[in-house]
């Protein structure tokens, strides 16, 4: 059972805008009990978190482009949408030809390659990406994480095929992350369409796109941080500790796990890369409020401290 | 020496001893007043966009606290009686694979009730409780009534405390 009352004021003194103390006074010297529900009922709220998924939470799209009501429905429709995207990427013809050949690197490992066409692919470790000798305007990211710089050709667009998805360029840098549960692309130069046969959105610079067990969203990303890894910096801007933690991995060709605690939390900020695990953590880790332990052969990320920020919400 | 937020607190004073108190400090008002007091003269806090509220904010806080570590307190003697060691597990420390497993699963249900509270509860339950977002900015953002989101945020709220109760007691 829940009191409904106290669990208004929950959620009402719970909003960083809420200003009128003055009221939760008067209802809380109505009854004694009223402040220990509140309490009581404030504590759930704070060991809520270890039990919410982290997921990444949508921005909206700008008015300019699809109004919000639809854009809920659009998303809650993905399932479909992704299904019907399957049928495009087919027909882009992906089979085992002799023509396609396979680039990879080591967890670890960046590569970078230049295409007959002047385009630019940029490989981070743990990488599997397929090209074709007869089609220099086809790349296909079977894993990991590549930064595309295109060089671009209306007549005859730059694909890349992800998964069931597909990007079509139109003038740009992007960097896409595939791993088995999702994909995340970021564009920080021109546009990309994803999936033009289906969807068709339109991710110019500065959105990202994220395919995952949450379905199919659209964010805003900064464009300096897109594919900064090439730089040996890793920049987020509200980033759920989990894909940092993959992405470090990635770059450092190591094995990083979170526990479930920091897996909740989430960081603001840049990250300087550094080959040396420990030397990277030693830094990394207290910027992201996290402490980096090593663990069978690998590391792990656990909060800093279990104790909660008591400050005042500024 | 934060002096605004300190001039503030001088003129509020009264207002916030009655919260507290409301708050269920009782005697120790006056103490956490002060404790507060001693805060604001050790930490140069700068500008403050709004000083009263956050200085209601504070006192609150400080009463989750005390209400925080007198619950643990409690579990602890608890768990001391019950013949399981005087240290209280951190939940943050490297949890045994089982306990993970337990962890994911508690995870998987909460996201699964969260799905079928629809897509828009979802929604709006993230953007407050994860990103901390206010009310009236998700209102706007997602074109509906405060109204609409105040009682999105009640279901998922009540829906996420059943659930954590739940799990309490298993």
């Amino acid at each position: 059972m829940v009191n409904e009352e106290a669990l208004a004021w929950v959620i009402r003194t719970r909003d960083p805008g809420f200003d009128d103390w003055e009221a939760f006074t008067i209802w809380l010297e109505g009854d004694p009990a009223r402040g220990q529900a509140y309490d009581a009922l404030m504590a759930q709220d704070a060991e809520l978190d270890a039990i919410i998924p982290a997921d990444p939470v949508t921005l909206p799209l700008p008015a300019n482009d699809i109004a919000p009501p639809r854009r809920l429905v659009w998303r809650w429709a993905a399932g479909g949408a992704i299904a019907a995207a399957l049928v495009a990427t087919v027909s882009i013809g992906t089979m085992n030809r002799a023509d396609i050949y396979r680039v990879a690197t080591r967890p670890g490992e960046t590569r970078h390659i230049a295409l007959d066409d002047g385009t630019t692919i940029d490989l981070n470790g743990d990488t599997r990406l397929r090209l074709d000798r007869n089609d220099a305007r086809f790349a296909a990211l079977d894993r990991g994480e590549a930064a595309f710089t295109v060089r671009h050709d209306a007549s005859d667009p730059f694909r890349v095929s992800v998964g069931d998805a597909v990007f079509e360029d139109a003038g740009t840098i992007f960097n896409i992350v595939h791993t088995d549960k999702a994909t995340r692309i970021g564009v920080s130069e021109g546009k990309v369409i994803y999936n033009p046969q289906a969807e068709a959105i339109a991710l110019p610079a500065g959105r990202a796109l994220a395919d995952d067990a949450e379905g199919l969203r659209v964010m805003d990303v900064a464009p300096a941080a897109v594919a900064s890894w090439r730089e040996g910096r890793l920049v987020y801007n509200n980033a759920p500790i989990r894909d940092i933690g993959q992405d470090i991995g990635r770059s450092l060709g190591i094995r990083v796990t979170t526990t479930a605690s920091a897996q909740a939390m989430r960081f603001t900020g840049t990250i300087e890369l550094d080959k040396n695990p420990a030397r990277f953590f030693s830094g990394a880790a207290p910027l992201m409020g996290l402490s980096a332990v090593p663990k069978d052969g690998g590391w792990m990320l656990t909060p800093a401290s279990s104790k909660e920020g008591n400050a005042p919400q500024d | 020496m934060a002096t605004g937020l300190s001039a503030i607190f001088m003129t509020h004073r009264a207002a916030l001893l009655r919260f507290l108190r409301a708050r269920g400090a009782g005697d120790d008002a006056e103490d956490l007043l002060q404790d507060m007091w001693m805060k604001l003269e050790a930490k140069d806090l700068g500008p403050v966009a709004d000083p009263l509220p956050y200085l209601y904010r504070m006192a609150n806080n400080l009463m989750l606290d005390r209400y925080r570590s007198s619950t643990r307190r409690e579990r602890r003697e608890q768990d001391w009686a019950g013949g399981a060691g005087g240290v209280m597990a951190d939940p943050s420390d490297d949890v045994p694979v089982d306990d993970r497993l337990i962890l994911n699963q508690q995870l998987d249900e909460a996201r699964s009730i969260l799905r079928a509270l629809g897509p828009r509860v979802e929604l709006v339950f993230r953007r407050f409780r994860i990103e901390g977002v206010g009310q009236k900015v998700i209102a706007e953002e997602l074109g509906v009534s405060l109204t609409t989101v105040e009682k999105d945020l009640q279901k998922a709220y009540r829906a996420m405390i059943a659930l954590k109760q739940k799990l309490d007691t298993e």
